[in-house]
């Protein structure tokens, strides 16, 4: 770490590298803030990387949650416009199975239509053409503009322009401490998990925007904040069974939504309250599988013979308000903490609740409070302003290649960035997903990648069917610019592997067995990287 | 609910058992000539998962790839990865067939046209110039010879010579001649009624028979080989009412029309498919069952080396031949490597593919001088052109090697015919 | 069609039973439905490499006797005069190998990990220990975009082994055009482009151009010598310093090698290969097995006297696991039973003793399947699909595919 680093001092920090954070930085950084974002593992790597990646239209909470609704269908309609490389105008169909209740279907439309979300009941014929995936026994439908969204480029996008607009981002730094001067919050002491160094930072106002982690971080000023963490499973099949979303139409439950993303499809989630501690490597347990997979099949029957490629888990950050000490009466809606209102300490805010979809006003929010508190009167432009990579673009691309199509899929503008037509650059490192060595060079370059999951996480290598057999030690070996870094580069992607290793062993069936079988034939038996991984530093891998 | 479907685990989009392990790409005859092209596996599964997305994903690269179905041969994980390919062309290339594709590929049309003209044709398509012309204009490659077209249709002959004493025959088989026997080489078929009559079987022709397809599927003129096939499915029902299997003696026409049409052109053909035979494994079954014999003459002598056609490769049925050929005694036989020999039926023909069909024989070509047989062996009309121009070493099909090793009247007394 | 054996499983297991048979003047088919694990090989073929603790096997056939009691190898008589039979069978099929039995080699791996090894393939690198290495200066010689053999990683092992190391990248004008494909820029097609081009002494001067005469060894990536071992062994003789090579990621083309060779010897001792099929169905009579019915085959039975199960693990498809039991598709031959509980197949850590690596059929002393818990008394189970032990911790797969093929050949011939 560059000494400069050391005691600089900020307009703002902004904990927590997730969308809020990353909004919150950006936001910031747009109204002329100086700003520094600190993550203590990688961009995305809780809550917003380990979702369905649904952009909701706010239908899902018509009926139960009017607020969380008209939120949502707002943002929706602002993020096609600013994040249109993230986002894959899918629609969504709620449907109702014989055993829905199909009277929920006109209350659900009417909520939708109060909340302003565009809600039209069509025939269930229809609907099977326009989605042939969709449970042919469906009752009723409902189409509604759900879409999907990569939480990965969403959050990246986001960094990038912020440091556009000259924020700082410091990843692999933990906030262990919180500096506090009398009753004012002035800083936050970081944790280099690179080098092991610490460092101070200082500012006027820091933000806390650590989703569920943010209680950890609160406390540390013996602040006490309501939460409860809510573990949220989720399956990962190996090709799209579907290309609009289905819900079920009904009241909210388990496993009740498929989302087409990239490549797969994703169905979840599970929703169960789980204790703090082990929110830093959640596992998926069989008993989930089944619940998955059995109410996925309600939706789309042909999951129950599709491949299932992983298994992964993330954790809401439910916040219990603060009049409830029972902690029963959660809200699923934004919480702004003005620390300085509820508990005296000055410099302080939490953004916290809400969900991705309301990021950027999560953002909004807490960043009109910190300019109130800097004294600074700036408009918010986050609503209009596209984010790098989604300026409007005429560029023909019917004659690129694969990988190339499916890195401008993944880059959008910023796809220029990268080198391609060159052999050199154009080479397949991830065949699966289409990722090229200029690719990867571009990612290593510019995104802040420090390790194959970092990599993984900007440009999907190893995400394919394959999920990392071959590709991963082709990326190794690409990223790895100087043999005196070839031990850590093999510990690297023996991490890499055992990450990926984690969602497969869950659904570790069928050819996904097969598949893990073959890998690790090549990756022990063949390289042998099981004698050479002397030191496994599993502490990068937040896995 | 989830043990009962997940038992089975196998999706209907069969790309999902493919592990990644590379070793289509082994045996692609074409990646290894051509880098334009992606090769089996990034043109099949792993692309199909993307245009299952998006259609963009589609590549026009596509189109180089042969249809030899090598790829599913070394498959280990039952891979139908050149379906998938073949499959994306169909649904999502939006190009036109040029006019040398139409021509190339009606090769039923273009035969009748030709035949009653094969006296003018044959000398007239091998001239210099008019060969110049089809190279600049039609871009049919210079270098090819277009078989003979024969001045006498085998369907002509068939009806004139010898359908009146077919019925003379107490078990009947119908037989699908396909447009090269019709057209360019009547002899094979000639040789085929000459086993089937030997041994106490008449020979009938379809009410109908249109050309199977094959060329029109690489062409991408899939609607018209959909209805070809259409009208031989029905000539082939009507056959099997009577009793009758189908019988061919072209190991691509037989793919084709077994399991193309139902793979790439929705052709329903599930209770004709297991009636439709090749000759030699339609004897070799009569034989092992007992109830027929073959008798050979005792001064029929050759070294024959036996080439792996492509599509009868996948149809795992090369052992029926071979040992068929084996029962000759007068045979020596000598197993080729199995390789492609590059022609693809209409492929090699095509200006732009000459090179790259000639260097993917090469190994093929290069084996075949080095056994010096006498002749080789192949199931497959098209792999008779391309090694015989590439090697000047006389091709026959089983069949043809049976009939000149076959002594007709022993072999009539065997089966008790006079 | 009849046969006197057939052999289910065109790898090195069943090639092994079937050429071994064919030699001993049996008509034998082998069914293979699709390549082998050959395709992934190392060009070395291990016999036991790691000791039930984990420690590197200094001889195999000294070890062999600790090993546990559910090992094939405990179905195997006579291990050293079948590793002997192992190496020649291998010979006269055209694929020289170094190495036996009594004394572990090592190879390289391509990430420059230093593992012990039974058998290599004529032209690998080897070395005699595992410690110290023979070469002072070492040129790591690698084609420009072949991404497939990471030299940094090779580089710094030999280096950490007190080797000194410099990476040359070399090219010729036919390669360079091959890297114009983005995905197939892969060892067979390297070895394709190089071979059927007549490009063998281009290349060789490319080498020298790069090392000259100043190194005590050349390691070059596996990527010549697809079809026979002539042009891979002219490259070494052209260039100037000890040259040898060292595997890739896959495809392997030492392995694309051995299971050519192997197949072409089985096809000249008379044998027939049954291409890309499956069996489906085992026609059973009483314990007996009379015969299989195929994918392809339609309605023919191959029939035969005796039957090599070899079609391999999971991976190969010769195990399969669905959503809540393992089974063998093939023949529904019984399989060990903690096959029955998913939970217990896989566990967390990748590095750990996998257990799914250890389910396989069952068999009795003889190599003998069992269905419904009866013996079928001429059908036999030979390499990965067998049961009891897990190839890749043990390092023993080659040895197990070899071994128990002879030993079931020697069962059947008995």
């Amino acid at each position: 770490m560059k000494t400069e680093d050391n005691n600089h001092h900020y307009d703002v920090i902004v904990i927590g590298g997730g969308i809020t954070g990353a909004g919150t930085a950006r936001d910031c950084a747009l109204r002329g803030l100086n700003v520094l974002l600190v993550e203590r593992h990688d961009i995305s790597t809780g809550a917003t990387g380990r979702n369905h990646g649904l952009l909701h239209s706010g239908a899902r909470y018509a009926v139960t949650d009017h607020e969380s609704a008209t939120e949502c269908i707002s943002e929706n309609m602002i993020l096609r416009k600013i994040a249109r490389h993230c986002v894959e105008e899918t629609d969504g169909l709620f449907i109702t199975l014989p055993e829905d209740d199909l009277s929920f279907q006109s209350l659900f439309v009417q909520k939708c239509n109060e909340a302003g979300i565009r809600a039209e009941i069509i025939d269930p014929e229809l609907a099977k053409v326009m989605e042939p995936a969709v449970n042919p026994e469906l009752t009723g439908a409902v189409r509604v503009p759900d879409a999907s969204i990569d939480p990965f480029r969403l959050t990246m996008a986001n960094v990038l322009d912020a440091q556009l607009h000259g924020a700082k981002t410091l990843v692999y730094h933990e906030v262990i401490d919180l500096i506090i001067e009398q009753d004012r919050v002035v800083g936050v002491k970081l944790l280099n998990h690179h080098n092991g160094e610490v460092l101070n930072a200082y500012a006027s106002v820091t933000i806390n925007a650590a989703g569920i982690w943010g209680m950890l971080v609160a406390q540390k000023a013996n602040i006490k904040i309501n939460m409860f963490p809510a573990k949220g499973s989720l399956l990962i099949f190996g090709h799209r069974v579907n290309n609009m979303v289905i819900n079920r139409c009904r009241k909210p439950a388990n496993a009740d939504i498929l989302v087409p993303d990239d490549a797969v499809c994703v169905i979840g989630t599970t929703s169960d309250r789980v204790p703090i501690d082990t929110c830093d490597d959640m596992r998926v347990t069989p008993e989930e599988v089944e619940l998955l997979l059995n109410e996925g099949m309600k939706l789309a029957p042909s999951l129950g013979t599709t491949r299932i490629l992983r298994a992964y888990a993330g954790v809401r950050p439910l916040v219990a308000s603060d009049d409830d000490p029972t902690g029963r009466s959660i809200s699923r809606g934004i919480v702004l903490l003005d620390h300085e209102k509820r508990d005296g300490l000055k410099g302080f805010i939490t953004i916290t609740g809400g969900k991705m979809m309301t990021y950027r006003l999560m953002a909004e929010n807490a960043t009109n409070l910190a300019c109130q508190k800097l004294g600074v009167n700036k408009a918010c432009t986050t609503a209009t302003t596209p984010l790098p990579g989604s300026e409007p673009k005429a560029k023909k691309h019917s004659t690129f290649s694969f990988a190339h199509k499916a890195s401008q899929g993944r880059h959008g503008t910023l796809d220029d960035s990268i080198e391609h037509g060159d052999a050199t650059s154009d080479a397949l490192v991830c065949e699966c997903e289409g990722v090229s060595v200029g690719e990867v060079r571009y990612a290593v370059e510019q995104l802040h990648v420090h390790n194959l999951v970092n990599l993984r996480r900007r440009t999907r290598v190893g995400m394919g069917t394959c999920q990392g057999e071959l590709c991963a030690c082709r990326a190794a070996g690409v990223m790895c610019d100087n043999e005196n870094r070839a031990q850590s580069a093999i510990n690297d992607l023996q991490g890499f592997m055992n990450e990926r290793w984690k969602g497969m062993q869950p659904v570790a069936w069928g050819d996904n067995l097969a598949e893990a079988q073959l890998t690790a034939t090549i990756y022990q038996g063949l390289l042998g990287i099981d004698t050479l991984a002397n030191e496994r530093r599993m502490e990068y891998y937040e896995i | 609910m989830a043990t009962e479907t997940q038992t089975k685990n196998v999706s209907i989009n069969n790309f999902e058992q493919c592990l990644k392990c590379s070793i289509c790409t082994v045996y692609c005859p074409v990646s290894a000539v051509s880098p334009a092209y992606p090769g089996p596996k990034q043109a099949g599964p792993d692309a199909e998962r993307y245009r299952l997305k998006n259609k963009e994903f589609f590549d026009e690269a596509l189109k180089m790839c042969l249809n030899c179905k090598r790829c599913e041969v070394a498959c280990p994980s039952g891979v139908n990865i050149g379906d998938i390919i073949q499959a994306a062309r169909i649904k999502y290339n939006s190009h036109r067939p040029k006019l040398r594709d139409m021509m190339l590929a009606n090769t039923d049309f273009v035969g009748t046209m030709a035949s009653p003209f094969a006296s003018i044709a044959n000398p007239v398509l091998k001239l210099k110039p008019v060969k110049a012309v089809l190279h600049g204009v039609m871009a049919i490659d210079k270098h090819r010879t277009f078989p003979d077209y024969s001045s006498r249709k085998f369907e002509s002959w068939f009806k004139k010579e010898v359908a009146a004493t077919q019925e003379n025959y107490s078990k009947h088989v119908s037989y699908f001649h396909g447009c090269y026997v019709n057209y360019n080489y009547p002899q094979l078929g000639k040789d085929f009624v000459k086993i089937m009559n030997a041994v106490g079987y008449g020979v009938h022709l379809l009410e109908k028979e249109k050309c199977c397809g094959v060329a029109l599927i690489a062409n991408g003129m899939p609607k018209q080989a959909r209805r070809q096939g259409e009208v031989n499915m029905a000539s082939m029902r009507k056959a099997i009412a009577q009793g009758h299997q189908v019988l061919t003696t072209s190991s691509t026409c037989t793919f084709t029309m077994r399991d193309e049409y139902a793979h790439l052109l929705d052709i329903d053909n599930h209770d004709v498919r297991d009636n439709i035979s090749l000759a030699t494994r339609f004897l070799f079954q009569l034989i092992e069952r007992g109830e027929i014999k073959l008798a050979f003459s005792d001064d029929f002598h050759k070294r024959v080396a036996y080439h792996s056609a492509c599509h009868i490769e996948r149809m795992g049925w090369v052992p029926y031949s071979t040992r068929m050929l084996s029962m000759i005694p007068g045979v020596e036989l000598v197993m080729l490597d199995s390789q492609c020999c590059g022609i693809s039926g209409t492929y090699g023909f095509k200006r732009e593919n000459y090179e790259r069909s000639q260097a993917i024989g090469k190994g093929l070509f290069d084996q075949i001088k080095e056994v010096a047989p006498d002749c080789v062996a192949t199931d497959c009309e098209t792999c008779k052109w391309q090694i015989e121009m590439s090697t000047g070493v006389t091709v026959e099909n089983p069949i043809s090697i049976i009939a000149q090793a076959l002594d007709v009247e022993k072999t009539r007394k065997l089966n008790a015919l006079d | 069609m009849k046969f006197d054996d057939i052999i289910i499983g065109g790898g090195l297991s069943g090639l092994t039973a079937a050429i071994s048979l064919a030699q001993a003047g049996h008509d034998v088919a082998v069914i293979s439905a699709g390549q082998s694990t050959l395709h992934f090989s190392g060009g070395s073929l291990d016999l036991l490499g790691c000791d039930s603790n984990g420690n590197a096997v200094e001889s195999p056939l000294e070890a062999i006797a600790t090993v546990s009691d559910s090992h094939p190898y405990k179905k195997v008589n006579e291990i050293e005069a079948k590793a002997l039979n192992a190496k020649q069978l291998l010979s006269e099929a055209g694929i020289t190998t170094t190495g036996n039995a009594s004394a572990n080699h090592w190879r390289i791996t391509p990430i420059g990990a230093i593992k012990p090894t039974w058998l290599s393939v004529d032209g690998m690198a080897t070395v005699p220990s595992s410690q110290a290495m023979p070469w002072k200066r070492v040129a790591l010689v690698n084609i420009i975009n072949y991404l497939d053999f990471p030299t940094k990683f090779l580089a710094a092992g030999l280096r950490a082994k007190g080797v000194e190391v410099e990476v040359k990248p070399i090219t010729v004008p036919a390669l360079e055009q091959l890297r114009k494909s983005p995905s197939e820029m892969r060892s067979t097609n390297i070895a394709k482009t190089i071979e059927r081009n007549g490009l063998v002494e281009e290349v060789a001067t490319a080498i020298n151009n790069a090392t000259g005469n100043n190194y005590d060894m050349v390691l070059l990536p596996a990527v010549l010598g697809i079809d026979s071992s002539a042009t891979s062994d002219k490259l070494l003789k052209l260039i100037s310093c000890p040259a040898g090579y060292v595997a890739t990621l896959p495809p392997s083309v030492t392995g694309v090698r051995m299971q050519t060779l192997l197949r072409k010897r089985f096809t000249a001792l008379g044998g027939t290969f049954f291409t890309g099929d499956q069996v489906v169905e085992g026609i059973f009579d009483g314990n007996t097995l009379k015969g299989v019915r195929t994918a392809k085959l339609d309605d023919t039975t191959l029939e035969a006297s005796h039957f090599i199960l070899a079609t391999g693990s999971f991976m190969s498809r010769g195990l399969v696991a669905d959503y809540n039991h393992v089974y063998e598709p093939a023949l529904g031959v019984d399989v060990e039973d903690h096959s029955l509980n998913r939970k217990s197949w896989a566990v967390v850590d990748i590095n750990s003793n996998q257990p799914y690596m250890e389910i396989g059929v069952k068999t009795d002393d003889q190599l003998r399947c069992m269905k419904n818990g009866e013996i079928i008394t001429n059908l036999y189970a030979t390499g990965a699909i067998l049961s009891g032990h897990n190839s890749i911790k043990s390092l023993d797969a080659a040895g197990v595919d070899m071994l128990t093929a002879l030993q079931a050949v020697n069962n059947i011939l008995k």
